[in-house]
């Protein structure tokens, strides 16, 4: 069992302090990173971990920063808020991180904030899309990841090609899910179109039948989907066996289009896919070289190559991370926080740089990253055909 | 109309398995009165089994399942020896804690063996759903609901019609008499706990392929298995098969038309209501203060 | 000399922040403190009147919910025209208020469940806790369901706005939850030993018995209920406030079990038992941390659950004292401790 009490995870975390101290490295900077490892959305914060990972031995091969390493030092935080926010105190209070990079859901990074303003320490937010986190006046968060916004906008320049004229929403019940259906909505009536059903599902459930059954009595010719991969497999499972014929689009850029087509087969046909990372034609990325050197490497380490658009993420966060703490020429929280506003890093998904965002005076950092759509067709990733 | 005879099928099917499970527990936690918090862990083993025999050991799809089922019933009868045969004597709470440590083991095991990411078991089944009018099934579902079937008519006839199912009722309902005509009754103690963990064992690697894999899968599931034997009454065999279907049935409606949300919560509300105005559970005379 | 060992304890544990002065493992104390003391109020029912509440997560959760939401000010939406405001109350009313709504849940479970008995109390009780997860996940309107309750204001205490002590820091929040935890111990101790705890004990022990000369067991065993949902409570109260978010995975059944291992391991129907139970689970996970990664140190933390129960069937306090009175040439005296089993 995976003991989810922040108060289990921290005696066996933490209290090893009473005992002994841990031998730490001289000499090396350390970078928290804050993951889901374990739980309902594992998959998709091992794969950012292991870009994460990448990233930061490709940067010590190269020599380092400031003359040192840099270590990543890794907390699982167990797909779920409280222990999100456990894991980031741990990192914080113990391991003494000067960094963070965190926390892949938006609920979780949410529930990571208030510490972040407690202690003062700066974290890249390398996938949540939820509005409300750099828009809530937290100074000490950089987005890297684009907002629902950034993603409804990118696709309003798309939208007329699907004429959608009606739209159903599943969504998973969290900031991440709700706020897509919302915005989502939006933009469809916008475009002409109404929106029919919208559903919710929690994050940790396998049978959504009964609202795939609703979803099927409501006439509509699209149904938008927002979960992660694992979810998603079931869905698209579920859904084929309802025969349930509305055109899927999903959106948050947590798909894995490669697993889909592997685990769900032939139910993941014909679906439409908003990503942030081609892995496919990493030739076209903005930054090619950088865009292939990691899927490369990637592939040289074994992982499974669906996990790249998951990855990426965590690659470019560090090395974001990497060029703040070069920039402020020092590793302490707030010489890295004010660093952040001047880096401007090549990362795999474009060129990556801070805007403000939210109430004037404490703003946070925000990155306007690229979105792509593609299709599954034939078992394989294209790109749709306009 | 539609959407209700889909919910009923969806009911129907998902029925199966549940009393599948229902009436494993019910010969552990019903006649032998162990509180088996392990029952949920061979579920997931017996997914995890299926997973290994398909995708690792590249094993027939059948022969993983039969396979799965029967390496549970060994681990049954292994968790009884070891762990339950010493503390017979013991009272209720001290072998729920035991069985909780062994829940605890198990579950990091898993987690230790296969990681936190989800696997996922292929089928021989085509993907395309039967359709019947207005209600789709898939086929993998219909399989999993025949051997579910199946699998609890085999098991009442082996307690019904056979020697050893006479010796294990016999067994539970007076062991001392029982052990003066000569039974065994440590044989019987073992055979019936791993009977029910095969059962389990079944139920998970027939559900695993439906859903996906992972360690802690077992958890909601085995507090499921729990209300289900209270539903049916304790150690009622026909109760908790039926048992499985009420609750499914009610999870599904409840999901369809109330709130899909509360999907989870139907069954333990149902159990609330039933042991408030039926303290006995729904089909047999309760336990009650001596 | 009797009353004199739990002052010299509780001197030993207000001293503790002398000598641990890191912040991280001072944090430890403080979560492992919170979940002693609600395994404290769960040997109440659990140990004294042999009931096996598997539910008692609940009355935590229902607390720190309850506190949280009270602290932060919410809205109750009934119908379009009908909406009840709560304005954020002070903290230390929260509190009360959190107490007070454990202890009702109390007495409404106490109420419905023991009508039943055995396995049947067990999977009622558990019903319970499951339940009010699911709610808690559900009624996203007033919980925020899984996106967790954020930013909870941490405790204060003070008549007005000037005179004001707040505990954003490690070690006051230390010292609250020694108080909290004392105060808990002494309203147990108390009442174990009036004549409702021999009364408790009674129908443990034999409850026809019980019943046959004239105790009330259903009024008993409520009111201990009731007492044991309070302080429950009051722990998930002050664990809403110390760690300042919560989320409905609070309400998991692993949360009832680390209790129980608890108080089993140190010995049920004993005031030290959950104590010396909790300081050693709290101890031994960061000690395996040192050897083995978190899963194998899981597998090890249920292994040894099961050695204990093979080996120290009764728990280590009943043996402890039993070697120490036999060491002493005395029989073992039996006030304060009772067999074990039900």
């Amino acid at each position: 069992m995976i003991i989810r009490t922040s108060v289990a995870a921290l005696l066996m975390s933490g209290a090893a302090s009473l005992l002994a101290l841990p031998a730490l490295a001289q000499g090396t900077i350390k970078i928290g990173v804050n993951q889901p490892l374990t739980g309902p959305v594992a998959a998709s914060g091992q794969y950012v971990t292991n870009g994460a990972r990448i990233a930061a031995d490709q940067i010590n091969a190269a020599g380092g920063i400031l003359g040192s390493k840099i270590e990543l030092v890794i907390e699982d935080n167990k797909s779920n808020p409280t222990e999100a926010a456990a894991a980031a105190e741990k990192l914080i209070v113990r391991d003494k991180v000067p960094v963070m990079l965190g926390a892949w859901s938006s609920t979780f990074t949410l529930a990571v904030m208030p510490k972040l303003m407690e202690y003062e320490v700066p974290m890249v937010v390398e996938t949540s899309s939820s509005g409300k986190i750099t828009e809530s006046g937290n100074p000490w968060i950089f987005r890297i990841a684009p907002t629902t916004s950034m993603e409804t906008k990118d696709f309003a320049k798309k939208i007329d090609k699907f004429a959608i004229k009606r739209a159903n929403f599943l969504v998973v019940n969290n900031d991440f899910g709700i706020d897509a259906a919302t915005k989502f909505s939006e933009l469809v009536k916008s475009h002409g179109g109404t929106v029919g059903v919208v559903e919710r599902m929690d994050p940790t459930a396998q049978d959504v039948s009964a609202q795939l059954a609703k979803i099927k009595a409501s006439d509509a010719d699209t149904l938008f989907i927002t979960t992660s991969v694992e979810q998603l497999t079931l869905v698209l499972r579920q859904a084929q066996a309802l025969r349930l014929t509305q055109r899927i689009i999903t959106t948050g850029g947590s798909q894995a289009p490669d697993q889909l087509i592997e685990h769900a087969g032939p139910a993941a046909e014909g679906s439409y896919h908003l990503v942030f990372f081609t892995p496919w034609f990493p030739e076209n990325a903005p930054n090619a070289d950088v865009a292939v050197g990691l899927v490369n490497e990637w592939k040289k380490r074994g992982y499974q190559f669906a996990g790249l658009t998951e990855g990426f993420r965590g690659y470019d966060g560090i090395l974001t991370i990497a060029a703040a703490i070069k920039e402020a020429g020092k590793a302490e929280p707030k010489a890295i926080q004010q660093a952040f506003w001047k880096v401007k890093v090549k990362g795999a998904n474009g060129d990556i740089a801070f805007e403000k965002s939210g109430p004037a005076g404490k703003e946070s950092g925000q990155n306007v990253p690229n979105v792509y759509v593609i299709q599954i067709k034939d078992g394989k990733v294209t790109l749709p055909a306009f | 109309m539609d959407q209700l005879s889909q919910h009923l099928t969806n009911a129907l099917v998902l029925g199966g398995t549940y009393a599948l499970l229902g009436i494993g527990l019910t010969l552990i936690f019903g006649i032998m009165r162990v509180v088996n918090f392990t029952h949920g862990e061979l579920y997931t083993f017996g997914a995890y089994m299926t997973f290994f025999a398909v995708s690792v050991a590249g094993a027939n799809f059948f022969l993983a399942l039969a396979l799965a089922t029967l390496v549970g019933v060994l681990l049954g009868a292994a968790i009884e020896v070891v762990l339950l045969r010493p503390l017979r004597s013991s009272d209720i709470d001290t072998t729920m804690i035991v069985m909780i440590g062994a829940w605890i083991a198990m579950q990091n095991g898993e987690q230790l063996i296969w990681g936190g990411v989800a696997k996922s078991i292929p089928t021989p089944f085509p993907t395309a759903p039967l359709v019947v009018g207005p209600v789709s099934v898939d086929w993998l579902r219909i399989f999993v609901f025949t051997a579910a079937i199946l699998l609890i008519i085999g098991a009442h006839s082996l307690i019904h019609h056979t020697r050893f199912g006479r010796a294990m009722r016999a067994t539970f309902a007076d062991r001392d008499t029982a052990a003066l005509m000569g039974i065994n009754i440590g044989l019987v103690h073992t055979a019936t706990f791993a009977l029910g963990s095969g059962l389990a064992a079944a139920a998970g690697a027939l559900l695993g392929p439906v859903f996906v894999v992972t360690a802690t899968m077992g958890n909601l599931i085995a507090l499921k298995a729990f209300a289900i034997v209270i539903l049916g009454g304790l150690g009622n065999f026909t109760g908790a098969a039926i048992g499985g279907f009420i609750l499914a049935f009610v999870e599904e409606l409840g999901a369809g038309y109330i709130s899909s949300g509360y999907r989870d919560a139907m069954g333990f509300l149902l159990i609330i209501l039933v042991l408030m105005f039926r303290p006995t559970g729904l089909f047999r005379r309760a336990e009650r203060i001596s | 000399m009797r009353a004199l060992a739990p002052l010299a304890g509780l001197a030993a544990l207000l001293a503790v922040p002398l000598v641990v002065t890191d912040q991280y493992a001072l944090h430890i104390l403080i979560t492992t403190g919170i979940f002693i003391i609600a395994a404290m109020s769960l040997n109440l029912l659990l140990g004294y009147t042999g009931q096996l509440s598997l539910g008692h997560i609940g009355f935590f959760g229902i607390g720190a919910y309850v506190s949280a939401l009270c602290s932060l000010g919410f809205q109750l939406e009934f119908t379009d025209r009908l909406v009840l405001t709560v304005a954020p109350k002070p903290v230390w009313l929260s509190f009360v208020i959190a107490v007070a709504t454990a202890a009702l849940f109390g007495f409404l479970i106490g109420k419905l469940s023991f009508k039943v008995r055995g396995a049947y109390f067990v999977i009622v009780t558990l019903s319970f806790a499951e339940v009010a997860r699911l709610v808690a996940l559900n009624w996203v309107s007033l919980t925020q369901g899984p996106m967790a309750l954020n930013n909870i204001p941490p405790f204060t205490l003070g008549l007005s706005d000037a005179w004001q002590l707040t505990f954003y820091r490690k070690l006051p929040n230390y010292f609250l939850m020694i108080a909290i935890g004392a105060g808990a111990y002494l309203l147990i101790a108390r009442l174990v030993r009036s004549r409702l705890g021999r009364a408790m004990v009674a129908l443990k022990e034999n409850e026809s018995l019980a019943t046959s000369v004239g105790i009330d067991v259903t009024r008993y065993l409520v009111l201990a209920a009731v007492v044991s949902a309070g302080i429950a409570g009051a722990a998930g109260s002050f664990y809403a406030h110390y760690v300042r978010i919560i989320d409905p995975d609070i309400f998991l059944f692993i949360y009832t079990v680390t209790m129980v291992i608890m108080i089993v391991t140190g010995g049920k129907g004993t005031l030290l038992g959950p104590i010396v139970g909790g300081i050693l689970f709290g101890f031994i996970p960061p000690v395996l941390r040192e050897v083995a990664g978190p899963e194998l140190q899981w597998i090890i933390y249920g292994l040894i659950m099961i050695v204990v129960v093979f080996f120290l069937p009764e728990g280590i306090v009943p043996a402890v004292t039993r070697a120490w009175a036999a060491r002493r040439g005395r029989a073992a005296t039996a006030s304060a401790r009772s067999p074990a089993g039900s």
